[in-house]
């Protein structure tokens, strides 16, 4: 139901109008067409992605297409109940931004994205030290799906991190000088 | 009357081999060598090496970062359960679970992990290559447990040397007499935390830490006939399939060795069910093939016949081969056959961080690990369960992923993330597990496989002499880590089944007495002279040391004395 009235509640004000109304930015871009998401919902976590992952001399989450495969992942190996746990978590995070920042995520401006994501971040990587054994809260299994997706792409492991396809020898002890960045794998 | 003659000899060969596993390619190999015209039969599909699909993809070639879909689970839930085995890059070396079904008795797991292919489970597998012990071999005599075994380590010694020199084993001579040392090829580097790891062990301990010992080129392997094999290219997708043939596997060491003689038949799809006895003869003709293809049934015929199917593979195979004079499986005069089902008990151990060595770190992904030989239940040591347990296991630094649990995001952890994290240093046992009647396998004639054949069912656990040394296999890993200043150790013991080491063996096992065992000292069939089994399944123990280099000693010994048997007419 949470969620219902969240897709109503973006079809009844409308993306440009709450925009309008909020002095916000626009709607970004999606670099992708989501299967398993809304419209609506891959908005916010491509954004997320690109929050955990941001673009700078090397590409960002969405450059080296991370929502396409949050989407993906979520849709074709996630359990039923993960992926529940994954919308419910995503619906209260929405909900907070409205209740705390005024705005669903999306619209909010850079400043108070990172403001309202380092709380929930935060909260999440506190309650993760001291129950390692529950399940992840919500924006670590954001921030985890975007981990994992931008550093086994080839941007992140090749320009990011550093990847040898053929090494052709292992060297057990050797200065981190001389061998550079952290492998990717 | 001429026609059927000749379509008869068309399906005559010397030899019969039934699997392409690690010990049906070293047959193959072996019979040929020797002359013999030989049908090789491989139950799944054809490979051929180098030509392994996934083997030279890069991670982002594969969809969901190779992480199985849940459509896979579905599939191949029950090859899944090792956590490891089903991925994007690997998950078609494992048999499909709903086409291949086997039952468990109710409340115990049996995992049983394979894959029907050719060169099987040689594709797959973990390539760690150790010598059993002359205290192996000599502890059920020793200790009354189950049956002696009827070889004794100066009798196989010289054929773990023989197969050492064509399989390229690289690893560190150690001189310990609980694992005696192979032939070797140069070892593999210990890593930094490694190092302090085996320098405490040894101080502390009198115990040693050792490279693995692995079966990858990793330098001038004498032979190399095949000019198939190449040196190991430290990129640690083994399972994948090696295209430079670093790593033994039937494909490209021992089945490219027979197929050279110009002896070999090699016959994928054909699924073999049943041996032919013939009780006037007294010896088993042949073997009744189903083409997994055409669904025809289709019969071969040889002078002897090794079968190689894997443990519970030829186990099923005898157990289905019916007659008057074996009305419970062929060579079963004992009632042994498909019990003393044994296997390596793992997943318990212990691992923690190292603070120090910030400034070192390692180049190129080593597909192997640390080896800690065996050190209970050996000289003064004395427990309170019998044998014991070594250790693999291995230290690396961090990467990525554990940014997921750290405060940072965005450009802060993009820029902390090029750094390596922590050092962590991990052991896991793989302790012994004692021959016992109670865990056996039979025939399920309700429950059938996608072709209409009969299926297995699994009645199996582990018992009070495992559960007990099960608990200083975790004890144990914390403490040697602890003692080398290791941090933040935690342990782990994860309940498994029989079988998740992949090490399953002892359904057909050998000994001196027809009376107990089904086969005798040269894996010959006691009542059936002309039938060898050379797989697991032969074990009448089961060390705590991976098994294959031993099932490969012991096909080529029993290939030999085979072919002096037909030579002298006695089979």
């Amino acid at each position: 139901m949470q969620r219902t009235a969240l897709v109503l509640g973006y079809a009844i004000s409308g993306p440009a109008l709450m925009g309008i109304m909020n002095g916000c930015k626009a709607a970004p871009e999606l670099t992708y067409t989501p299967s398993f998401f809304t419209k609506e919902q891959a908005e916010t976590v491509s954004e997320l992605a690109q929050l955990i992952i941001p673009k700078t001399d090397t590409p960002g989450a969405k450059e080296a297409g991370v929502p396409g495969f949050i989407d993906q992942i979520l849709q074709e190996c996630f359990t039923t109940e993960d992926q529940q746990r994954f919308m419910t978590g995503l619906t209260e995070f929405e909900a907070d931004m409205k209740a705390s920042f005024g705005d669903t995520f999306v619209y909010l401006d850079a400043e108070k994205q990172t403001q309202a994501f380092q709380k929930h971040h935060d909260a999440a990587v506190e309650a993760a030290r001291a129950k390692p054994s529950e399940p992840k809260p919500f924006v670590l299994m954001v921030k985890e799906l975007t981990l994992l997706g931008f550093f086994t792409s080839e941007p992140g492991a090749t320009q990011v991190l550093q990847y040898e396809a053929v090494p052709g020898r292992y060297t057990g002890c050797a200065p981190l000088a001389e061998v550079g960045k952290a492998w990717a794998s | 009357m001429n026609l059927n003659i000749d379509a008869e000899n068309e399906l005559t060969y010397d030899a019969i081999v039934v699997g392409t596993g690690i010990s049906g390619g070293w047959a193959a190999k072996e019979l040929t060598e020797k002359g013999l015209k030989t049908l090789v039969l491989e139950r799944g599909r054809n490979v051929e090496h180098p030509n392994y699909p996934t083997a030279t993809k890069d991670i982002w070639e594969f969809e969901n970062a190779d992480r199985p879909t849940q459509e896979d689970l579905k599939q191949q839930g029950v090859q899944n359960r090792t956590g490891y085995t089903i991925r994007q890059s690997t998950k078609h070396w494992f048999v499909n679970d709903l086409e291949n079904p086997y039952t468990e008795k109710e409340g115990k797991r049996f995992d049983w992990m394979r894959g029907y292919h050719v060169g099987g489970r040689s594709i797959m597998w973990g390539r760690q290559s150790y010598r059993w012990s002359p205290m192996d071999f000599e502890a059920n005599a020793k200790e009354g447990v189950a049956i002696p075994w009827p070889v004794s380590y100066n009798e196989i010694a010289p054929w773990y040397e023989y197969v050492e020199k064509f399989v390229g084993i690289s690893g560190q001579p150690e001189n310990l007499p609980q694992l005696p040392d192979s032939v070797f090829l140069p070892p593999m580097e210990l890593n930094c935390v490694e190092k302090e790891l085996k320098k405490s062990m040894m101080d502390k301990f009198g115990r040693m830490l050792t490279i693995g010992r692995v079966a990858h080129i990793t330098g001038p392997l004498s032979h190399n006939e095949s000019g198939q094999r190449g040196n190991c290219q430290y990129r640690n997708l083994c399972s994948r399939g090696c295209p430079y043939g670093a790593y033994f596997s039937s494909n490209s060491s021992t089945l490219p060795a027979a197929a050279k003689t110009g002896n070999m038949t090699l016959r994928p799809n054909s699924i073999v069910h049943e041996l032919i006895y013939d009780e006037k003869l007294g010896k088993a003709t042949g073997v009744k093939v189903l083409d997994a293809e055409t669904g025809e049934q289709l019969e071969f015929y040889a002078k002897v016949i090794f079968l190689c199917a894997s443990t519970m593979g030829s186990t099923y195979i005898l157990m289905n081969s019916k007659s008057s004079r074996f009305p419970n499986g062929l060579g079963n005069d004992s009632g042994e056959l498909g019990h003393n089902i044994m296997d390596h008990q793992l997943g318990v151990g212990a691992g923690g961080e190292y603070d120090g060595f910030d400034d070192m770190y390692y180049a190129g992904r080593r597909a192997n690990g640390v080896y800690i030989p065996r050190y209970r239940n050996i000289g003064k040591d004395k427990r309170d369960y019998l044998r014991g347990f070594g250790y693999q296991g291995g230290a690396s630094r961090q990467g990525w992923s554990r940014m997921v649990a750290e405060a940072s995001f965005g450009v802060g952890l993009k820029e902390a993330v090029t750094r390596p994290g922590k050092w962590t240093m991990g052991i896991m046992g793989f302790g012994e597990v004692l021959p016992d009647h109670r865990n056996f396998v039979e025939m399920n004639y309700d429950k059938k496989d996608k072709y209409g054949l009969p299926t297995l069912s699994f009645d199996t656990e582990f018992h009070e002499n495992e559960l007990n040394m099960r608990k200083d296999m975790k004890a144990d890993a914390a403490e040697m880590l602890e003692a080398a200043g290791i941090k933040n150790i935690y342990t782990f013991d994860n309940p498994t089944g029989l079988g998740l080491g992949i090490h399953e063996m002892g359904t057909a096992r050998m000994g001196k007495d027809p009376k107990t065992s089904v086969l005798n000292k040269y894996n010959q069939v006691h009542a059936c002279k002309n039938v060898f089994v050379t797989d697991g399944s032969f074990m009448t123990s089961a060390s705590c040391v991976n098994p294959s280099l031993t099932y490969m000693a012991f096909t080529a010994r029993a290939v030999d004395y085979a072919v002096q048997e037909l030579k002298k007419q006695n089979i």
